[in-house]
């Protein structure tokens, strides 16, 4: 019988080793959902990135997510539980206000990522005070590997 | 995954532990001119393993399996367990539940020696596994990684008719303590062969089956109780 308690203490072992195989999957995607990126370009020269200075980026009603920051580009969020995002983008004190409208859908990721948001059928509406124009480059806004819009100013 | 390699490997160190002690047992046999006979017949049982689960695991809500076996040679029995499972998965962005039945068939091969007419069993088996089930997505937030703008939770949706095939190898031992009566133990490694899964989510946990990783692999135990209804001694 020595045997068999040699067996049953082999066996708790590797049941425990079992057992400690709990949660082994972290997200590693960074972000899941995808932010919406902009980037500045000079109206003259529409090939060239220019710089803003002095540039304040809020949601309508939210806090400041930028504050006196110079940027070719930004990446900001977008509502997922609404259909419209409506962002002031203030350059030496004049506002611009910019609308962002697209319907949501959630896509299956994985166990560890749940759910992304996709924002489709995007459309852009600006009051165009400092901005002059902007051209969107896409329809769907699935991932953040390049700018969804340029902004001429 | 490192770990379930080292363990595979502590399989191994105990086959070999115990091939060399049937040697000696064979030649102490071939000494002895009496033939010992054992039970043939069905062996019926239950996982206690699981009522036990329910009461200590929160995410676990029900699970019930049945287990039986019926020796065919001296040492091949085939095998089978019927259950029945809910659990929980409570993940970061989402809570699902998946309730179902499930089958597994197979066989196991004892490699164990027994001394005179004892009937313990050290064993290895095989099992296809099936079973069917539903499964609800309770809740989920979106993954919106930022918290400039709160998501919303999305309420509850069931996909019912899910099923899933699988394959196991267990290992496992089974000791008669009293006249007939059992208690056994076994651990399972399982690998999904199919699983029908459902739009735009995924089957998280399948009855039988256990957590589905992400390696489509699952691991599984049991302790049993269980009492052998004799049919012949040969």
């Amino acid at each position: 019988m020595n045997n068999m308690k040699r067996a049953i203490g082999l066996f708790c072992l590797l049941v425990f080793m079992f057992l400690s195989c709990e949660k082994d999957d972290f997200c590693t995607q960074n972000p899941v959902t995808p932010n919406l990126i902009l980037r500045f370009y000079d109206d003259t020269n529409r090939e060239s990135l220019k710089v803003v200075d002095n540039l304040y980026v809020w949601a309508e009603g939210k806090d400041s997510l930028f504050i006196n920051a110079s940027l070719d580009s930004l990446f900001i969020p977008l509502n997922s539980a609404a259909t419209e995002t409506v962002y002031n983008f203030s350059k030496n004190n004049i506002v611009n206000q910019f609308t962002i409208q697209y319907t949501t859908e959630n896509e299956y990721v994985s166990r560890s990522c749940g759910f992304k948001v996709i924002f489709n059928d995007v459309n852009f509406v600006s009051n165009n005070t400092w901005i002059t124009d902007f051209e969107p480059s896409t329809l769907n806004i699935e991932k953040q590997t390049e700018a969804h819009v340029q902004i001429y100013h | 995954m490192y770990r379930f390699i080292i363990s595979l490997f502590l399989l191994f160190v105990f086959g070999n532990g115990f091939a060399q002690e049937t040697e000696m047992q064979k030649k102490e046999l071939e000494q002895d001119s009496i033939i010992y006979k054992t039970t043939y017949g069905l062996r019926l049982g239950i996982d206690i393993s699981k009522p036990i689960k329910v009461i200590f695991d929160d995410s676990y809500n029900s699970g019930l399996e049945i287990v039986a076996d019926y020796r065919i040679s001296k040492r091949f029995f085939i095998a089978t367990e019927l259950g029945f499972e809910e659990q929980t998965s409570n993940e970061y962005y989402s809570n699902s539940s998946a309730k179902g039945n499930y089958i597994r068939l197979g066989f196991n091969y004892n490699a164990y020696e027994n001394w005179l007419d004892m009937n313990n069993e050290i064993f290895v088996g095989y099992r296809y596994g099936f079973s069917m089930f539903e499964q609800t997505l309770n809740s989920f937030v979106p993954n919106i990684s930022n918290i400039y703008f709160p998501a919303n939770t999305i309420t509850p949706k069931t996909i019912t008719n899910l099923n899933a095939h699988w394959s196991e190898l267990m290992v496992g031992l089974k000791v008669e303590t009293l006249k007939n009566i059992f208690i056994g133990f076994s651990v399972s490694y399982k690998v999904l062969m199919s699983a029908k899964e459902p739009y735009n989510f995924k089957t998280l946990f399948a009855p039988g089956f256990n957590r589905i990783f992400e390696s489509r692999t699952g691991f599984g135990f049991n302790y049993t109780i269980s009492y052998t209804i004799p049919f012949a001694k040969k």
